[in-house]
């Protein structure tokens, strides 16, 4: 263990691109990335789909790496991934126990360890079922309970709500929160949901369109615990949010205009990041 | 809990008396049977040629002189033996290399092609070259078999690995998976629902080929019982030989069913 100063996740400068071999042309997906979060700290990135924070997270993840630029991972990482992410061919309490199984644990070892989690999740009553026989926020908690399992000083969360219809994501953002509070892990959480960030984060990172970069890095003053709806009637609920749509809006125009894959290989290439684009496109994305 | 109002009871039971089609069900079942009973009159009555057609209980006659005789059953035995080697010999290097080529794309772009172009040759035109080399024994059989199951279980396997979920490996990597590990927790369960559509997709070719063959190249067999049965003009014992290798066809396929619901419980019906 490092000291107590140095933060689980520490990125400066990190640039990822990728090039797309048949149109000859190449997508700056992360630029010029930095932040660091902190011991037992809940960060949201906050970006519109495409904006490069999957990425982010994959790099985190260990999933892929940095073009440029440095990442610092103190500690394992444990991944709940966006829908999907639960094998359709093993029951619930084989997927909870597939990270356990793979570093060798037996059969008993991985019942006793995988009961109280599906516990606190609420599946004990789901453990033999499959996948296709779940709620999507059944197979989320599911998700939820393997990287649990696997154990991880950081949790990394890549938009695992995101399929859930409004008032399932709610009951599983307040029992994330409640799981989370008492587990001390960091957490860098994806959401494109403004809404979602709030109600979850201590810090939410606004990322613009593509190519992503952070736009503003902005505190949560909400204390813990949280009650996810008593939360909404607070008026800095309305303030932040407000901010945090404005900073959407501005890195939704500073951005290239249009998508980078409907441009033709030879188009002459757009505006530059960091140019302010006048209006036109900001009334095309609003 | 369930509320009694008026309106309530009677939308239950007018929803409860809508079981449209509910005749058809029962007599569905039943329909096969008629049409045997029709077949028999009619071939009795002479409006079918009994020499063709002759009536089902005289073919049900000699269906049980034949297997009396010891005959229809080593006659099955030869064919399902023959189809049961041939699906080993055929399936076990379709699943290898399916995997293999699905797994590594070098491998599939240097011998894909070469898969490719041998797939259209109907399998059954290369049985004089595999009676050359083979003889007429038992080996030219396994072999036409296995090559017509290899290529069933070959196409389908590569393509089940092919259209593994990415996420699934991303799993797999984040739990901590090895590389092996990694094939044999997550690939292959993933694709195994496509490696048992090339399998029972292989049962059925199984025994097209087998049938076709055994009757050229063999002197037993269920193919041969129904070739030699038309060299003697026995109507009755080419149709004991249809409907025998048909059960015989109907029951692999039932066998491999089995054991897919066996192996993929979560596979949806």
């Amino acid at each position: 263990m490092t000291t107590v100063s140095a933060p689980p996740i520490d990125l400066r400068g990190v640039w990822k691109g990728f090039h797309d071999v048949r149109r000859d042309q190449t997508v700056i997906a992360v630029e010029d990335v930095s932040f660091s979060v902190g011991q037992g700290e809940f960060v949201c990135l906050l970006g519109p789909s495409g904006c490069g924070k999957s990425t982010l997270l994959r790099i985190l993840a260990g999933l892929d790496r940095q073009d440029l630029g440095e990442v610092e991972v103190d500690g394992h990482t444990s991944v709940v991934f966006q829908e999907h992410g639960v094998f359709p061919w093993l029951s619930v309490e084989e997927n909870v126990g597939y990270p356990l199984k793979v570093r060798g644990a037996g059969r008993a070892e991985r019942r006793r360890l995988v009961a109280p989690l599906l516990e606190l999740t609420g599946l004990t009553d789901f453990r033999g079922a499959y996948p296709h026989q779940l709620s999507g926020g059944m197979r989320q908690r599911t998700s939820v309970a393997r990287a649990l399992a696997d154990d991880g000083e950081i949790l990394l969360m890549d938009e695992p709500f995101g399929a859930l219809d409004e008032q399932t994501r709610l009951v599983l953002q307040q029992e994330l929160l409640r799981i989370w509070q008492d587990s001390g892990k960091s957490v860098v959480f994806i959401t494109h949901s403004v809404d979602e960030a709030l109600t979850l984060a201590d810090r939410v990172l606004v990322m613009s369109a593509r190519p992503g970069r952070i736009l503003a890095d902005v505190p949560v003053p909400f204390g813990r615990p949280r009650d996810i709806l008593e939360l909404r009637r607070d008026p800095r609920y309305g303030e932040i949010t407000y901010e945090l749509w404005r900073l959407l809006r501005q890195g939704a125009a500073s951005a290239s205009p249009d998508d980078p894959s409907d441009v033709p290989p030879d188009a002459p290439s757009s505006a530059s990041p960091d140019q302010d684009v006048p209006a036109p496109s900001e009334v095309r994305a609003w | 809990m369930v509320s009694t109002s008026p309106s309530r009871e009677l939308l239950v039971g007018r929803l409860r008396s809508e079981r449209s089609g509910r005749a058809a069900r029962i007599a569905g079942p039943f329909t096969p049977i008629l049409l045997l009973l029709v077949w028999e009159v009619a071939s009795r009555s002479g409006v079918l040629d009994a020499r063709f057609f002759p009536p089902p209980t005289s073919i049900v006659g000699t269906f049980a002189d034949l297997v009396a005789a010891g005959t229809l059953q080593n006659h099955a035995l030869a064919t399902l033996s023959r189809v049961g080697v041939g699906l080993v010999l055929g399936a076990v290097p379709g699943l290898l290399l399916g995997i293999a080529l699905g797994a590594v794309p070098l491998l599939r772009a240097l011998f894909g092609p070469i898969f490719a172009s041998l797939l259209p040759i109907p399998k059954i035109a290369i049985l004089p070259l595999l009676l050359l080399i083979f003889g007429l024994g038992e080996a030219s059989k396994w072999v036409i078999v296995a090559i017509g199951v290899f290529f069933y279980v070959f196409y389908n396997t590569m393509g089940g690995v092919l259209q593994i979920q990415p996420i699934y490996f991303d799993v797999a990597k984040s739990s901590g998976a090895s590389r092996w590990r990694t094939w044999t927790t997550v690939a292959l369960p993933a694709a195994l629902p496509s490696i048992f559509t090339g399998l029972k997709l292989s049962v059925g070719g199984a025994f097209v080929i087998i049938a076709a063959s055994e009757f050229v190249g063999s002197r037993t067999g269920i193919g041969y019982l129904i070739w030699s049965a038309w060299g003697t003009l026995s109507v009755a014992k080419m149709y004991v030989g249809i409907v025998t290798i048909s059960l015989l066809g109907y029951l692999a396929g039932l066998l491999v069913a089995l054991l897919e619901r066996r192996l993929v419980p979560w596979s949806r019906q």
